[in-house]
């Protein structure tokens, strides 16, 4: 089972940079781009999808060695959409402006392939303890990125951050940035500015 | 034990309880989430119509009339519905309230619209307006109905049924005049057709 | 003339892909070559057709009677993988040609979250089965659409001096950046 020497601080520090499910992976590309039109919107995203990233990942390596391979697919997919489910009726509940700014992205969890990814690369071949790290690590890893973006869409096409104004009226905001183009350009940018500096640190 | 039978074991356990922790969880949220839709349709009313006491609802056709009324008055204070139609980029959804006679307007709200942001999307709120960002749906207030309510650029209204485009976003601005023209005739003969039958009923 | 409009909305001027941003994986993964980008588009097309009628069949003849629209989510996305899968035996059995050219892409689209998104946005629309139906061939085709449209373009950029950082994932984003600036030239099709 424990086929790799990897350090427990190595198994969540992977997910952050070196095996970034966005920039190296470019999984779970639509929520990324959908909706981190504002900072908010993207922390909420994220926090929602690494809560069904970690409780999937835990439930799933719990019961690894009973769920038969041949249906291992079917089951995680019922776990996964079990999870959005609850994440997605809390929001709709206790934080309804939110989950409506947020829309069907959240129930769109459900197919965000890094985590049916994770369950099936990681969780289903490890104890908990390192899924839980490798969850978390990849969910971090995720909601940098989106809060990367969400922020510099924001304050671009805003004028703000969270919100709250930041910029002064000297500056005429980007509306480009807020709309669907300015998503695709600026993750293009980043994904470019990502390659660029592991170049330079001998990551390819 | 036999692959087949593990197999269904495995799923059906997993449907069971996923099943059963959903519909737990459905029992603590449905009330919250049906509350919240209330108090939205409450103040969307509550903004477009002047002051009531209590409204009724009315159902007619596909469409809802909420209808304000004042306590121990018989004439109602205003009557308000849902509106929908295309704008520039998908449907656009207002509350639109109305004095009885169908032809002043007492205030309009958009519920939904997916307006380009930064420009149509000011039909909703305008945050480049400081001093004033709910301007664009606050003219319509005690503008007149009949024959149309018209749309005037880069000036002041100057007749009662008309209200300002927002500059850069003429069409978005059109589209909610023009939604608000085709389904305040519709609205009215519904009202007035439902009126009259329940009035013979009575009589 | 409804439902024109609906069907000019989805597959264009809201296009699934570069307004909505679902089915990207694909979008970056099968848009090297345009034969195999038609080929994809048409299998996600089939697919989407089916399981828009499919999915509002569920939710209104099942979930909402029942009063169980908790289980939307488990039950769209149990419903797609099986309508996948099925759609998979049924060509494989009824043309060999055909499953050549769409078989292949078939296991991809489970995890294509525009058939999701579309089950999606058709029930919190509130469309009707036909709506549902129109829908699904609209966004269908305008996934196809924006798919050819990157491959073609793919295919002339590898002739192209894109900067080493850029090649691959990140110049594809920038000319869809560019593709959806284009569509948006669209909006106001449906306004009047």
């Amino acid at each position: 089972m424990a086929k790799k020497n990897v350090s427990l601080s190595a198994e969540f520090l992977k997910g952050i940079w070196n095996e970034n499910p966005i920039l190296r992976s470019l999984l779970g590309l639509c929520p990324t781009l959908a909706v981190t039109n504002s900072a908010i919107n993207g922390l909420a995203m994220g926090l929602a999808t690494i809560f069904v990233l970690v409780s999937s990942s835990i439930l799933i390596s719990l019961f690894r060695k009973r769920i038969p391979h041949q249906v291992r697919i079917a089951s995680y997919v019922v776990v996964i959409a079990t999870f959005v489910t609850l994440a997605d009726r809390y929001m709709a509940a206790y934080y309804p402006v939110i989950s409506k700014a947020l829309g069907p992205y959240v129930p769109l969890i459900v197919v965000n392939c890094i985590i049916l990814g994770r369950q099936e690369a990681f969780s289903s071949k490890n104890g908990v303890g390192r899924s839980i790290l490798d969850a978390l690590g990849m969910g971090t890893g995720f909601i940098m990125v989106l809060l990367v973006l969400g922020s510099v869409r924001e304050i671009l096409g805003s004028a703000s951050l969270f919100n709250f104004t930041i910029l002064g009226d000297w500056f005429h905001p980007w509306m480009i940035m807020i709309l669907p183009p300015g998503a695709f350009l600026t993750l293009g940018l980043l994904i470019g500015l990502a390659n660029w500096y592991n170049e330079k640190r001998g990551i390819v | 034990m036999n692959t087949s039978v593990r197999m269904i074991i495995v799923l059906t356990v997993i449907a069971v309880l996923a099943g059963g922790i959903l519909s737990t969880w459905d029992g603590i949220t449905r009330p919250k989430i049906a509350q919240h839709r209330l108090e939205e349709l409450k103040a969307a009313i509550a903004e477009v119509l002047p002051a009531y006491d209590y409204y009724d609802q009315v159902e007619a056709g596909e469409t809802t009339f909420y209808i304000g009324r004042r306590n121990n008055v018989e004439a109602p204070v205003g009557i308000a519905f849902k509106a929908e139609g295309s704008g520039f980029q998908g449907k656009i959804t207002m509350m639109v309230g109305l004095k009885p006679d169908f032809e002043t307007l007492t205030g309009i709200k958009v519920l939904e619209q997916i307006e380009t942001p930064g420009l149509g999307n000011k039909i909703s709120v305008d945050p480049s307006n400081k001093e004033n960002p709910y301007w664009f749906a606050e003219q319509f207030r005690g503008v007149q109905t009949a024959p149309e309510i018209t749309v005037v650029k880069n000036r002041k209204p100057t007749k009662n049924t008309e209200i300002e485009a927002i500059s850069g976003a003429t069409i978005s601005s059109r589209a909610v005049v023009r939604i608000l023209n085709e389904t305040i005739r519709k609205a009215k003969q519904l009202y007035l057709i439902n009126r009259n039958r329940d009035g013979n009923r009575n009589g | 003339m409804k439902l024109m409009l609906l069907f000019l909305s989805a597959a264009i001027v809201n296009n699934f892909v570069l307004s909505y941003f679902l089915g990207i994986c694909p979008f970056v993964g099968v848009s090297k070559r345009v034969s195999s980008a038609l080929s994809m588009g048409l299998a996600v097309t089939f697919v989407m057709t089916i399981s828009a009628t499919v999915t509002w069949l569920i939710y209104n003849l099942i979930l909402v009677p029942y009063n169980v629209e908790i289980l939307e989510y488990v039950a769209f996305i149990l419903v797609i993988a099986s309508l996948v899968q099925l759609v998979e035996m049924f060509i494989r059995k009824v043309s060999k040609p055909l499953y050549d050219t769409m078989g292949i892409y078939l296991p991809l689209i489970t995890t294509n979250c525009a058939i999701l998104g579309l089950a999606l946005f058709a029930v919190l629309r509130e469309y009707s089965f036909i709506e549902s139906l129109v829908f699904g061939i609209g966004a269908g085709v305008g996934f196809t659409l924006a798919l050819v449209i990157m491959a073609g373009i793919r295919e002339e950029l590898e002739l192209s001096p894109v900067p080493k950082h850029f090649q691959g994932a990140g110049i594809t984003m920038i000319v869809a950046g560019s593709l959806a600036l284009a569509f948006m030239g669209f909006a106001g099709l449906i306004a009047n």
